[in-house]
C-alpha cells in the first residue's frame, strides 16, 4: 500500500528538484493560452526557465504547474507522440469540447490514469462512462491496456488518449483551465475564480489505477484543490481519495461530483404531463379510490442516506390493482424516500407537497389534499390500459428525479395497500407531521430578520407581492415562512426571495423600511408601502388565491372575514366572489386584505386595528373549522367568552342585524377607537 | 414639453453589439450597438435615440416560406446568396436574417450544408447577420455548433433560444462569441426566467436580445404589445434581468386570411401594409430590431422611423 500523503510530499520534492534543473525554452502549439494551467493560475505566460520558475513560485510550488512545465519542456523540439496519443489538445478542438459541455451533450469529464490490473474492468469503466455521456481522457499505461482489449479510442468514442505517461494527465487540467478562460470568463491569473469555476462548474472526476510514481501522486493529489474527486482503484491509502471497487467507480465518482444523468421519459402505460393536472376523475369514471374518508390513506416523504435506498426502487406492499374490485375503496400509504447530497430534512414537507401535483400529472390518476387526509383515484380508462399501483410509484419516483435534479440523487417509493400495515405506518407518519408543525409553531416574526416574498402569482396578477412571515403565511395558505425559506434554498432564482426587514417604521402596523423597498421593486414600482398587520393602512396586495378576505365594516366599527367556500351574501352586502373581484389582481385596497385561514389564529392578526377584538363576523363553516384552535388560543388570553361574540350567517346577514347582535353580546369592537 | 420624458426611471436598457468590422475582428462593413435607451422610443427627438434596425428575412429552403414573398421575389428565393445581396443593395435592409429552413426537412442530416449556407451569406453581404438555426432538438447541437464555428468573429445574433431548448444556442454563443435571441411566449415572467437560465449557464447580459413573440396586428398583437410594454417598463424601473433590447418578427402577417384572399392586384400592397403596421407597432412598443419578409415593407418602415425620429412627419410626438 502506498500512503498518498507521504508519496505526494516526496513527489513534490522531486518535482521541485527537476524544476531547478532545466534550461531550454518551450511552448505549446495552437493555443492562445501559453501553458494554460500556469497562465490561468498565475497570469504568467511561461515560455522559458525564468518564467517557469516565476509561475512555479507564485503558485506556491504547485505540482500541476511543475508537471506542466516539465512536460512542455521535455516535448519541446521532439516529434509528437505517435497516434493514437493526442498530446496537447489545441484551442480549436477544445472550443468544440467546451461547446458539448455547455450544450449538455456531454455531462462531465473524467481522467483515467495509471495501470489497470484487470483489463476487463478498465474496459467496463470506460463503457459505463460512455453510456453516461462522460468525456473520458486517458493517460499512462491504461491506454495500451485498453487498446489490447479491443477498446476503440478517439474523440468520436469519447475516449481520448492524452499520452503514454501518467504525467500527460496534466493536459486534463489544462483543458479545464482553458474552458474556464474561454467559457467561464475567468481572467488569467485570477486563481480564486479559476478554483471556484473548476469546483462548481467543471464536472470533472479522476479515476486512479495502480502504478503511480510519487511525482504522479503529487500531480493527481493536487487536483483535489480544483474540486475533482479522486476515485482510487489502486493500493493507495488516503483519507482524501475515495477507494472503490471497479463496479462502483463511475457511480461513486459521479455522485461525489454531483453529475446526474437526467430522466426524460417515464415508462408507464399512461400519459404524464402538467396538461392533465386540472382533470378530475368523477365517480363514474373511477376504477378504484383511496382515502377521502372512505378508507385510511396518507402520504409521507422522508429523507434517507444515499446508501440506504436504491434509486428507482418501487415496492408495493399488499394487493395490486388487479385484486381490487371496480368502484371499491382501499387503504393506501404512499411513502417516498429520497436521498441527495444537498437534501435537507427541512425540505421534506415542501417536497411532500409535490406528490399532489405529480399524481395529478398522470392522465388517469387524481389526487387531492395532503398528509393523512389525501384522496386518490385511478380511472377505469387507465386501468384498462394496464396502469397498476406500481406505476403510480414509478411516476412519482421519476418526476421527483426530473424536477429536482440538483437536490435528489435517489428516490424510492413504497406503496402500501394492506390495511393493517397502512394503519401502522400512518401512526408513524402522524408523529412526523406533528414534529414538523412544532418546528414552525413556536416561531415569532420578531425572531427572524428575514421574511420571504412570493411572486408566484405575478403570472396573472403582475404587481402582486406576498410577504411571508413566520406568523403570517402566504394569503393562499399554501406557503409558510419555512416553505419560503426552503423554496429559496432549492431554487435561488425562483419566486420566493429573502426580504431583509430593515428598520422598523411602524410597530403596530408591522411596517418595515426593508419590506417597503422590496415590495416597491417587486411590484414594479406600483406599491410604495406595505404593512404586514394592517387592513386599513397600506395592506398587502391581493392576487386572487386568498383563502379568506378580511374587510372593514365601518358601520359596526369592526372587521369581518369570509372564506372562499362561503357562497352566501355577507353583511357587507357582497358575496365572496364579488369581493374577490373587487380587490384582486395585484392591487392594494385599503380596508380589504386577502388572508390565509391560519393567519386568523396568529397573534399578529389585525394587530394594526387592535387585534382579534375587531373580528365581528365569520361564516359558520369557518368558525367551526377554526373553533378548537381559536377557543384554545382565546382562553389562554383569558377571553373564554369572545368566540361566541363573533357573529355568523345564522345570527346576522345584514349590517343592521350585525349591529344589533354585537350590541346584544357586548362585542368589544363597539367600544374600540373608531376605525375611520 | 413640460414633463419629464424619463418618468423617474432608473435603469437604462443594456447594449448589445451585432456584427464586427475588420478592426473588430470580423468582416462586416458595419457593426451596430443596439439598446442603451433610458425611456420609450420616439419620445424625445433630441436624444441620442437611434431608430430600430430593419432586418430582412431570407431562408435556404423556400418551401417553408410564405407564397406571397416567393411570388414577389421570384427566382431570387432559390439562391440564398443573390437574395441576400438584393436585400442588402436593393431592398436596403440594415441586417440579414437567415433562416436555415433546410434543417426542417424530415431526417435532415447534412450539417456541412448548414455551414456552407452561412458562409455563402457571409460572403454575399457585408451586413451583420442574424442566423436562425434548426428547431429540432436532435440536430440542434450540431447545427448551432457549425453556425457558431463558421462565423467565429462575426458577432452573429443566433436564434432562437426557448425555455426548454437553449443549451445548444448558449453553447454556440459562448464558444464563438455571438449573441442570441431569447424567445418566450408573450409572458414577461417567462422572458425573465429564460434570461436567468441563460445567465446561469454563463451567457452575459450584453449578449441577449429578447424576442417577446410577435402576434399579428388584428390577430392578437395587443398581447405582444402588452408583454413588451411590461418587459420594457420593468427594465426601465431597474430590473436588469429584463433590460435587454428586443427583436420582433411579424412574419405571421403574411399568411393571414386578409393577405391570402386579397385581389391579386393589391395582394402585395396588403401584405406589406399589414407587415408594416405590425412592425411599426412593435417599434413603438420598444423593439430595437424589426424583421420583415416582404421587400416593400422595408422602405415603408424606414420612412416612418425617419419621420417619427426627426419630428418632421405627422407622426411626431409632442
Amino acid at each position: 500500500m502506498t500512503d498518498v500523503a507521504i508519496a505526494a510530499k516526496s513527489g513534490e520534492g522531486l518535482l521541485k528538484q527537476r524544476m531547478a534543473s532545466f534550461s531550454s525554452s518551450f511552448s505549446y502549439d495552437e493555443t492562445a493560452y501559453h501553458l494554460p494551467v500556469s497562465y490561468a493560475l498565475t497570469g504568467i505566460a511561461v515560455h522559458d526557465p525564468t518564467t517557469a520558475a516565476d509561475a512555479y513560485i507564485r503558485a506556491g510550488g504547485n505540482p500541476i504547474i511543475a508537471t506542466e512545465c516539465l512536460l512542455a519542456q521535455s516535448a519541446a523540439g521532439k516529434e509528437k507522440e505517435p497516434a493514437p496519443y493526442t498530446g496537447f489538445v489545441g484551442d480549436t478542438v477544445l472550443r468544440k469540447l467546451g461547446y458539448s459541455l455547455v450544450d449538455g451533450s456531454i455531462l462531465g469529464l473524467a481522467l483515467l490514469v495509471g495501470t489497470p490490473q484487470n483489463a476487463g474492468s478498465a474496459a467496463g469503466i470506460c463503457r459505463e462512462l460512455q453510456e453516461k455521456y462522460m468525456l473520458t481522457f486517458l493517460a499512462g499505461k491504461v491506454v495500451p491496456v485498453l487498446l489490447e482489449n479491443g477498446i476503440k479510442l478517439g474523440l468520436e468514442y469519447r475516449l481520448i488518449p492524452l499520452g503514454s505517461t501518467n504525467a500527460h494527465g496534466v493536459h486534463f487540467v489544462d483543458i479545464i483551465a482553458r474552458v474556464a478562460m474561454m467559457f467561464g470568463g475567468v481572467a488569467p491569473g485570477d486563481a480564486g475564480r479559476l478554483l471556484t469555476y473548476a469546483a462548481e462548474r467543471a464536472k470533472a472526476i479522476v479515476i486512479v489505477f495502480p502504478g503511480l510514481s510519487d511525482e504522479d501522486i503529487a500531480l493527481v493529489d493536487a487536483m483535489r484543490v480544483l474540486g475533482f474527486p479522486i476515485i482510487s482503484l489502486g493500493s493507495y491509502t488516503s483519507d482524501a481519495w475515495i477507494t472503490v471497487t471497479p463496479v462502483d467507480a463511475v457511480r461513486r465518482g459521479m455522485e461525489a461530483k454531483g453529475i446526474r444523468v437526467t430522466v426524460t421519459a417515464i415508462p408507464i402505460p399512461m400519459g404524464c404531463s402538467p396538461a392533465f393536472e386540472g382533470k378530475s376523475i368523477r365517480k363514474e369514471e373511477m376504477y378504484v379510490e383511496f382515502g377521502g374518508g372512505r378508507s385510511p390513506a396518507f402520504e409521507l416523504l422522508k429523507m434517507r442516506g444515499v446508501d440506504e435506498i436504491k434509486d428507482g426502487q418501487i415496492t408495493v406492499i399488499g394487493p395490486e390493482i388487479d385484486a381490487m374490485k371496480e368502484g371499491s375503496a382501499h387503504p393506501l400509504g404512499i411513502i417516498i424516500e429520497v436521498a441527495g447530497k444537498s437534501m435537507k430534512k427541512d425540505y421534506e414537507p415542501v417536497l411532500e407537497r409535490r406528490i399532489h401535483n405529480f399524481v395529478n400529472y398522470g392522465e388517469g390518476s387524481w389526487h387531492v389534499a395532503q398528509r393523512d387526509i389525501i384522496w386518490v383515484r385511478i380511472s377505469k380508462e387507465a386501468v384498462a390500459k394496464g396502469v397498476k399501483i406500481m406505476h403510480i410509484g414509478k411516476l412519482l419516483a421519476s418526476k421527483f428525479r426530473m424536477d429536482f435534479p440538483q437536490l435528489l440523487d435517489a428516490v424510492a417509493v413504497t406503496l402500501i395497500t394492506d390495511k393493517e400495515k397502512v394503519l401502522a405506518a400512518k401512526k408513524e407518519a402522524e408523529k412526523i407531521y406533528d414534529e414538523r408543525d412544532a418546528r414552525i409553531k413556536g416561531m415569532r416574526d420578531g425572531d427572524v430578520d428575514t421574511y420571504y416574498s412570493c411572486t408566484l402569482c405575478q403570472t396573472f396578477a403582475p404587481n402582486h407581492v406576498c410577504v411571508i412571515t413566520p406568523e403570517r403565511p402566504a394569503l393562499c395558505g399554501a406557503i409558510s415562512w419555512l416553505d419560503g425559506k426552503i423554496a429559496y434554498e432549492i431554487s435561488p432564482a425562483g419566486a420566493n426571495q429573502p426580504i431583509g426587514k430593515g428598520t422598523l417604521i411602524n410597530a403596530q402596523n408591522g411596517e418595515y423600511e426593508g419590506v417597503n423597498r422590496f415590495v416597491k421593486k417587486a411590484s414594479h414600482g406600483e406599491i410604495d408601502r406595505c404593512s404586514l398587520y394592517s387592513v386599513m393602512e397600506y395592506p398587502m396586495t391581493c392576487c386572487g388565491c386568498f383563502e379568506c378576505i378580511a374587510l372593514v365594516l365601518p358601520e359596526v366599527n369592526g372587521i369581518m372575514v369570509v372564506n372562499r367556500e362561503f357562497k352566501g351574501v355577507t353583511p357587507s352586502g357582497m358575496t365572496f366572489s364579488t369581493l374577490a373581484g373587487t380587490i384582486g389582481g395585484g392591487a392594494q385596497t385599503p380596508g380589504f386584505a386577502g388572508i390565509s385561514k391560519n393567519y386568523i389564529l396568529s397573534d399578529r392578526f389585525l394587530q394594526g386595528e387592535g387585534g382579534i377584538s375587531r373580528l365581528v363576523w365569520m361564516p359558520l363553516q369557518l368558525k367551526d373549522e377554526l373553533k378548537v384552535r381559536l377557543v384554545k388560543k382565546l382562553s389562554e388570553q383569558g377571553r373564554t367568552d369572545f368566540f361566541e361574540k363573533i357573529a355568523d350567517e345564522t345570527t346576522a346577514t345584514t349590517l343592521e342585524e350585525l349591529g344589533a347582535f354585537l350590541d346584544r353580546v357586548q362585542h368589544p369592537a363597539r367600544a374600540m377607537k373608531p376605525l375611520v | 414639453m413640460g414633463f419629464d420624458l424619463r418618468f423617474g426611471w432608473t435603469g437604462p436598457i443594456g447594449g448589445v453589439t451585432l456584427g464586427a468590422t475588420r478592426s473588430e475582428g470580423g468582416t462586416r462593413r458595419v457593426s451596430y450597438r443596439i439598446g442603451g435607451g433610458s425611456t420609450l422610443p420616439f419620445l424625445d427627438s433630441n436624444s441620442s435615440f437611434s431608430s430600430p434596425l430593419i432586418a430582412f428575412e431570407i431562408c435556404d429552403n423556400p418551401v417553408f416560406w410564405p407564397p406571397i414573398v416567393r411570388n414577389y421575389c421570384g427566382d431570387l428565393v432559390n439562391n440564398v446568396e443573390d437574395w441576400a445581396k438584393t436585400a442588402d443593395s436593393t431592398y436596403g435592409a440594415d441586417m440579414i436574417r437567415l433562416y436555415l429552413t433546410s434543417t426542417r426537412q424530415r431526417n435532415f442530416s447534412d450539417i456541412p450544408a448548414v455551414g456552407k449556407a452561412v458562409e455563402a451569406v457571409l460572403s454575399a453581404t457585408s451586413l451583420p447577420l442574424i442566423i436562425e438555426g434548426s428547431n429540432e432538438p436532435k440536430i440542434d447541437s450540431e447545427v448551432f455548433q457549425r453556425c457558431g464555428e463558421v462565423a467565429q468573429g462575426e458577432r452573429l445574433l443566433l436564434g432562437t433560444a426557448e425555455a426548454n431548448r437553449y443549451r445548444s444556442i448558449a453553447a454556440a454563443a459562448l464558444a464563438y462569441n455571438h449573441s442570441l435571441i431569447a424567445q418566450s411566449p408573450i409572458d414577461v415572467n417567462l422572458a425573465k426566467q429564460l434570461n436567468i437560465l441563460l445567465r446561469e449557464i454563463g451567457v452575459l447580459r450584453d449578449h441577449i436580445v429578447i424576442d417577446p413573440y410577435t402576434g399579428t396586428l388584428g390577430y392578437g398583437f395587443e398581447y405582444s404589445y402588452s408583454a413588451m410594454e411590461r418587459i420594457r417598463f420593468s427594465a426601465l424601473k431597474g430590473d436588469t434581468d429584463l433590460a435587454m433590447p428586443m427583436i420582433c418578427s411579424p412574419a405571421d402577417t403574411l399568411t393571414i386570411k386578409e393577405v391570402r384572399e386579397a385581389e391579386s392586384a393589391v395582394q402585395d400592397e396588403m401584405a406589406a401594409t399589414w407587415e408594416f403596421y405590425t412592425g411599426l407597432a412593435a417599434a413603438v412598443a420598444g423593439a430595437e430590431i424589426i424583421c420583415v419578409r416582404h421587400p416593400e415593407t422595408v422602405g415603408k418602415l424606414r420612412l416612418a422611423f425617419t419621420s417619427m425620429k426627426n419630428g418632421t412627419g405627422s407622426a411626431q410626438v409632442r
